[in-house]
């Protein structure tokens, strides 16, 4: 039994057209057994950035406010909004920190550059090693059916209502073939003025 | 007699003062004044620039007014490079406050901190002092809108409305004067700080440059941290001076009649 596999989860970020989505499933579980439905793995950083924290739980909630910490502390004494590569850097640079004794968590990181709103997405293992690429990034304990998945749906520009159906059908098929995954998704569609939230039905077993 | 007393912070003196402390006080009465109202609806800071040198690079967002968490913002009075200093401690101290109990620290917590960190320069380790008085305005849950001023000693105080920086006596007094407690508005405490700092500026005419305002209010369940456009300080300057104008022509009238 993996420590990465003891809670379950997954999470999927792609690009689109001027416009990023990510997607996470909200099952939260102990092992075998289900706890709760509500225990989405993504949370929104900045205006436009979001990070998704598959994983252990408990590290999911304190990399999240450790996040949290550093980025107030950046945005007070830089006086500007954080980028998302720099906000990758940091996380990074964080987990790596913890080399030896690491957090349990294989981050995915979405968003729109708040100065020139390119979209850009990017993940890491979990002592920080960084993957920025064209495409999409994926993660969690049904990882190699969301890869498969993403491999088959995906397909550069498309826009920001096309990308919604691709990503969800990406995550929803992907978490239905994994045991420890899904009991239900949101998706959030980043576009330059405006952030949708859908929570997307699924199969909840 | 104080000369053998006074060169190091962690002695006192005969007469049992601590003179580098009161040494500290004094650079700070030759800085930038700054002041703090508490109004019904919110707080205000305003402060006095000094640097308003025409070949300065415009860079920076406000000379003496530092946001230090979402919702409380200071303004400081005294050595610039002690305040950065100062500051940054505080936003590391609200920052993990906010990692350990998940909310956000309590206005007087923050203050008292740092004013631990303060006396403690004037205790041991054989460092001077911080030459720097903060005025901090913020809200929190417990007692609401809420103004406080900390000195080098390391001692703090709640204030109504206060002021420190050049000329502060003065301007307390007249605050004194003017200030109605439970009666007066974000409004009318704008208008009563620019009153207040035009008798503090030495010879000098208020001008936008030289004033900076920042204001604290609550909407909806969130606090709203404003730094006034240059505009807006340009309007109030302006009323203050019809007011004065107003006031003059009124005193010139009765002889008249």
């Amino acid at each position: 039994m993996s420590i990465l596999a003891y809670n379950g989860g997954a999470v999927v970020a792609m690009r689109g057209q001027d416009c990023v989505a990510i997607a996470t499933d909200k099952r939260f579980g102990i092992q075998a057994q289900t706890v709760s439905t509500n225990f989405p793995k993504v949370y929104r950083m900045g205006p436009t950035l979001f990070v998704g924290l598959p994983g252990l739980a408990t590290d999911t909630q304190t990399v999240h406010q450790r996040l949290k910490f550093r980025m107030n502390l950046y945005e007070l004494k830089e006086n500007r909004v954080m980028r998302p590569k720099t906000f990758s850097a940091m996380l990074s640079n964080m987990l790596y920190e913890k080399r030896f004794g690491p957090y349990f968590i294989e981050p995915v990181i979405a968003g729109l550059d708040p100065y020139d709103n390119q979209p850009y997405v990017c993940n890491m293992d979990l002592i920080g090693c960084p993957n920025e690429p064209e495409d999409f990034v994926v993660s969690g304990t049904c990882s190699e059916q969301l890869y498969g998945m993403c491999e088959a749906l995906w397909e550069p520009n498309l826009k920001p209502d096309e990308l919604f159906e691709t990503i969800s059908q990406a995550l929803v098929n992907a978490a239905d073939r994994d045991a420890i995954s899904g009991w239900g998704a949101v998706v959030y569609i980043i576009e330059k003025d405006k952030i949708t939230e859908k929570h997307v039905k699924t199969r909840m077993d | 007699m104080a000369r053998r007393y006074d060169t190091r912070t962690t002695i006192f003196s005969p007469e049992g003062r601590l003179y580098q402390v009161e040494y500290a006080m004094e650079a700070i009465s030759h800085a930038g004044t700054s002041l703090g109202i508490l109004a019904t609806d919110g707080i205000l800071l305003a402060a006095e620039r000094r640097n308003t040198n025409k070949l300065l690079d415009e860079v920076f967002f406000s000379e003496k007014i530092y946001k230090l968490n979402d919702d409380m913002v200071c303004s400081v009075a005294g050595i610039t490079s002690d305040a950065n200093v100062l500051t940054n401690e505080l936003r590391l101290i609200a920052q993990r406050y906010l990692l350990q109990y998940g909310e956000s620290i309590p206005c007087e917590q923050l203050v008292s901190w740092l004013c631990d960190v303060k006396q403690a320069y004037t205790q041991y380790g054989g460092k001077r002092p911080f030459g720097v008085s903060i005025l901090y305005m913020g809200w929190d849950k417990h007692y609401g809108y809420q103004l406080y001023q900390s000195d080098p000693s390391g001692n703090y105080g709640g204030w109504k409305a206060t002021c420190i920086g050049n000329n502060s006596a003065a301007a307390v007094s007249s605050l004194k004067q003017e200030y109605k407690e439970n009666e007066t508005t974000l409004a009318e405490a704008q208008a009563l700080a620019i009153k207040v700092l035009s008798k503090t500026l030495d010879m000098t005419k208020l001008t936008p440059e030289k004033v900076e305002m920042a204001t604290l209010t609550r909407k909806d369940n969130k606090t709203i941290i404003r730094v006034l456009t240059s505009t807006e300080v340009e309007k109030l300057i302006a009323d203050f001076e019809k007011s004065e104008a107003a006031a003059e022509a009124a005193k010139k009238q009765p002889p008249k009649s």
